[in-house]
């Protein structure tokens, strides 16, 4: 038997094979939706109709919205260098997760998944860990480690390295982004890690062993048995994992409000400097506007990628 | 199982408790008594008590006045309020550091106008200078109980350790000062620029002494521009003492109130460019909770060689509340209770250890330096308000992200200034 | 075959010692700064500054016990500990009859509603701050703790009704047809036989759900005024305005923070890969 017939993507449960729904049903089906739909509406859609709308003004956010400005505020974020330092600052955000983070949490994923025993319980749920904190406590935490008077690393460095003179990681604008996306490893990586546990503990044992009867090396069972079962958690982690990155905010932040002078600026992070605490809400509606549509720009694609993969 | 339902009964508890507690979260204010909304930010243990006290005072003898106060520290506070004032709502009385961003309020009519109250029927009076900063087109929005200024910091001893008994006068003498202190090992100035606030002030101040009210005037309102040479140079000035590296290890990042003031506060560090507060905050932020006592020292900032300011000249700020747009009459009331002579007297001798506007209160201040300070006060015939304030909120912030940038090596001195004029041209209307 | 399997149960144990060395490399990485923190909050701030790693001499316990009963750590517990129970329970209904509805009907409108909510994952809850802001001072919920509840629980619903469509998705078609059999309806097969096979699910999106509320700062901030409702993150930044080098009773105050949170996921975790699995990846 070929290894690559076992191949198989995830089963998915269907109901697609039952009859249509009934007028009752569908009253049902609409009935059951609308706590969630009015949520959602209310608080999430509605807002960010609203957001548009300010988008178009020079809108101080005092008083009532006044000064229409067109598409004034798009041409002036288009052409401040800082925004492009910010998008560019939230693609190494990626690159960083796609490349680093994942692989780590995949890796440390196959190390505990095997087993039910304590120690690899304790493992998972140290991991998991971080995500538990807030940003607010990941913040002061990693601060007061990379403080240079009186942070763990500074005395790391005094006693391995007493040449060295640590000036903090956070006040040095060439170290300043490396050390908070460690931060961001460190929070984030035990999520993803979960989502590989569940997926590799998806996988029937019995194809494993099919592969060792046909003579497969561990290399060709992981790219022919696992990582077809992984697709969907891979693609869960993804999907999160790039959201995720064009969103960052609370964890930078807190750790510098992004600076010193914008090195580790994200979009969020300007939006909330030029926008909010400027005192400028229209301006701030069309950079949120922006960074909107280039998530909903990756959705689309994500789906249309996924949904091909299923033809 | 029985745990299981045990559990489900708790929780069913818990939400009856709790949607209960929720839904009756509003407290109304249908007793016939009128209500104040009064918002601060001194979140201190030992702080809010001083106002609670001043506010159960005033209700005592206004029964029927109910005060409503939500304290919120610093950076919060300023978020919270930043809300409230974008949706149009604002408290009755709350705190303001006046100059630009009142005015923004102010032009939005979100403020009350109290100018006919304060010049007829106020009891007490305030440094003219003081309450400019509180007006905008020549109306009055609100008054500071506070007024002082920012200057020079020094801790006696390190500077008598290297020769100076008497703390340098000039620039020069100021960065010679400097370059003394740090070959003997003495970090010779604390900064906080992590918070970017702080290190403006070295900026504003330069350009204080290089061109005075002239100078901003003319870049302000007049036909100038901060690209002008008196900004210019400032810049140039600091990147001077930016060059000797007189801050401590990672300023970059540091904050003021956990880093630069206990530096001050534990003796490690020979001076700060502070405000009146800075004596309060170094000993919260000390150690042993004593900070330098008399050790401390304060004087104005050095004069600069063939600079056209005057050395009376004074940058600084205070506290102040102003009344928002729906406030009742009795706010105001509150207003000028809060800045009676007797009220001030009572802040300025508590823990909050104010410099006092109202003419006549300042009899009750004991430290030296704040006496300094407050005589400065008064005799300073321009006083700016810091820029972070005075100027709009958009270019207050491209002042501090410039200036950092100064501190930081990635911006020079005439980027700095067209940074500033390029945001304050967009902004001013 | 011997050496082949002898080989293999060498290449075996190298492995599971490798495998170890590199599990207690990265749980350190996530102990060590926890436990820094930890031991901080016993130390005096003198200590601290000096020793930040080595044991705390002396031991102060003070600093801890403070917390309770002096800087209204109770009264702010009390309240996250309120607005997170209602979020959960809010949160895990309502997207359970949502995850319910998308993933065991067939109406033709399924896919767009699924896409209406997802939505919802694109836009974080600080770039509508404002819209949000005057949204609740309409409707009259400024000051209120439903007025934390609601945005809240609408900012989860996404992720969380994708959990339960996924799960809820895999329970075989077989187990609907048998309850069909003795009279059940649509809800008659979701309350006996999907609520309780949903275990998993529930408990995960009760941890995400409870995490997310426990930990909401921003959000309280702008809708809440009086201080006796605020939350506890408010509470700490409040504490860390006051207490600004006080590093060890700062870190006191966090570490007592995140015990909660910490015991409710330990309580929880075992069910978190499998609500994780069915949901999340499954789907």
């Amino acid at each position: 038997m070929d290894v690559t017939t076992l191949a198989v993507t995830a089963k998915k449960g269907s109901s697609d094979h039952k009859a249509k729904a009934t007028n009752r049903e569908r009253a049902l089906f609409y009935a059951l939706l609308l706590p969630a739909f009015l949520l959602v509406t209310m608080f999430i859609i509605y807002p960010v109709v609203n957001t548009v709308f300010y988008s178009f003004y020079d809108w101080n956010g005092f008083g009532p919205l006044k000064n229409f400005v067109g598409l004034k505020n798009l041409r002036t974020l288009l052409r401040d260098p800082l925004f492009w330092n910010a998008l560019r600052n939230n693609g190494i955000v990626i690159g960083f997760s796609i490349f680093v983070q994942l692989p780590i949490a995949f890796l440390l994923a196959i190390l505990v998944s095997k087993s039910s025993s304590r120690p690899t319980i304790f493992f998972r749920t140290v991991f998991f860990l971080p995500y538990i904190l807030s940003e607010i406590i990941t913040g002061v935490i990693w601060r007061f480690i990379y403080h240079p008077q009186f942070g763990l690393l500074q005395q790391v460095f005094a006693k391995l390295a007493p040449d060295y003179s640590y000036t903090g990681f956070l006040a040095d604008p060439k170290t300043v982004f490396i050390a908070i996306l460690f931060v961001v490893f460190w929070k984030y990586f035990g999520f993803h890690m979960i989502l590989y546990v569940a997926g590799l503990q998806g996988i029937p044992p019995e194809y494993y062993e099919a592969a060792l009867i046909d003579g497969a090396n561990p290399v060709q069972a992981f790219v022919y048995v696992t990582l077809p079962f992984m697709k969907n958690a891979i693609q869960m982690s993804l999907f999160f994992c790039i959201i995720g990155s064009l969103q960052v905010f609370d964890i930078i932040w807190s750790m510098g409000q992004g600076g010193p002078v914008h090195a580790a600026e994200t979009a969020v992070v300007y939006l909330y400097k030029f926008g909010i605490k400027s005192s400028k809400m229209g301006f701030g509606s069309m950079v949120a506007i922006v960074i909107f549509v280039i998530c909903l720009a990756f959705n689309v694609l994500y789906q249309r990628v996924i949904n091909k993969e299923e033809r | 199982m029985n745990m299981r339902k045990g559990i489900v009964g708790i929780v069913a508890i818990l939400m009856v408790a709790s949607l209960t507690v929720a839904c009756s979260g509003k407290t109304k204010a249908d007793n016939g008594k009128v209500t104040i909304n009064f918002w601060h930010l001194d979140s201190n243990d030992l702080h809010y008590p001083e106002w609670e006290k001043i506010a159960a005072k005033f209700m005592e003898a206004h029964p029927n006045v109910d005060i409503k106060i939500t304290v919120l520290e610093n950076e919060a506070y300023k978020s919270k309020l930043a809300t409230v004032m974008q949706s149009g709502n604002p408290p009755d009385i709350f705190r303001s550091w006046g100059g630009g961003v009142m005015n923004s309020y102010a032009e939005s009519g979100l403020l009350k106008d109290i100018t006919n109250e304060y010049k007829n029927k106020w009891d007490s009076k305030i440094g003219e200078g003081a309450v400019g900063v509180y007006s905008y087109k020549g109306k009055i929005y609100g008054l500071p109980y506070t007024m002082g200024g920012v200057g020079i910091w020094y801790n006696k001893d390190l500077l008598a350790k290297v020769g100076y008994t008497n703390p340098p006068e000039t620039w020069k003498d100021f960065l010679d000062c400097v370059k003394k202190l740090k070959a003997a090992g003495i970090t010779p100035i604390a900064l906080g620029e992590g918070d970017k606030w702080p290190g403006h002030f070295w900026w504003v101040y330069l350009a204080v002494r290089l061109g005075g009210k002239e100078a901003f005037n003319k870049a302000t309102i007049g036909n100038g521009s901060f690209n002008d040479e008196t900004f210019v140079k400032a810049g140039e000035l600091l990147q001077e003492l930016i060059a000797l590296k007189p801050f401590q290890e990672g300023f970059l990042a540091a904050t003021y109130g956990g880093d630069q003031a206990a530096l001050m506060g534990n003796g490690k560090a020979a001076m700060e460019l502070m405000g009146q507060w800075a004596p309060a905050v170094e000993i919260g932020s000390s150690e042993d909770k004593k900070g330098l006592g008399d050790k401390l020292g304060f004087m104005s900032f050095p004069a600069v060689e063939g600079g056209k300011g005057k050395l009376t000249d004074l940058m600084g700020g205070g506290d102040g509340l102003v009344i928002g747009k729906n406030a009742p009459k009795e706010a105001v009331e509150f207003l000028k209770y809060i800045t009676s002579v007797e009220n001030e007297k009572f802040l300025t001798t508590g823990p909050l250890g104010i410099v006092p506007t109202a003419i006549g209160a300042e009899t009750a201040l004991t430290d030296p330096n704040l006496v300094a300070i407050n005589k400065a006060v008064s005799a300073a015939a321009y006083f700016q308000l810091y820029y972070d304030q005075y100027l709009p909120p958009a270019t207050g912030e491209v002042v501090k992200d410039a200036t950092q940038g100064l501190f930081a090596g990635t911006m020079g001195p005439k980027e700095v200034a067209a940074a500033v004029d390029a945001s304050y041209q967009a902004e001013k209307k | 075959m011997s050496a082949r399997t002898t080989n293999a149960r060498k290449a075996v144990s190298l492995s599971e010692g490798t495998k170890y060395a590199v599990l207690i490399f990265f749980a350190l990485i996530i102990l060590v700064p926890i436990y820094l923190a930890v031991i901080g909050g016993f130390k005096s701030i003198g200590q601290l500054n000096s020793d930040p790693v080595g044991f705390p001499k002396p031991f102060l316990a003070e600093n801890y016990s403070n917390i309770f009963f002096k800087s209204g750590f109770f009264k702010y517990f009390l309240n996250s500990a309120i607005i997170m129970s209602v979020t959960v329970a809010i949160d895990v209904i309502v997207a359970a009859l949502a995850g319910f509805a998308l993933s065991r009907f067939t109406i033709k409108t399924k896919n767009l509603v699924y896409q209406y909510f997802l939505l919802g994952l694109l836009f974080p809850m600080t770039l509508a701050i404002l819209p949000l802001y005057i949204q609740l001072r309409a409707l009259g919920l400024l000051d209120t703790f439903i007025g934390v509840i609601l945005p809240q629980t609408a900012f989860l619903l996404p992720f969380h009704i994708l959990i339960f469509k996924g799960f809820i998705k895999e329970i075989p078609d077989e187990l609907e047809d048998a309850v069909k059999i003795d009279g059940c309806g649509k809800m008659g097969f979701f309350m006996h036989v999907v609520v309780p096979l949903s275990r998993p699910a529930i408990a995960t999106v009760s941890v995400l759900a409870m995490v997310a509320s426990w930990n909401n700062f921003f959000l309280p901030l702008i809708v809440l005024n009086d201080k006796d409702k605020f939350t506890l993150p408010m509470g700490s930044m409040d504490f860390v305005g006051q207490y600004l080098a006080d590093w060890n009773i700062i870190l006191a105050f966090f570490v007592v923070s995140m015990v909660p949170a910490i015991a409710f996921y330990l309580y929880a975790q075992r069910h978190i890969v499998s609500g994780l699995a069915a949901g999340a990846v499954k789907g």
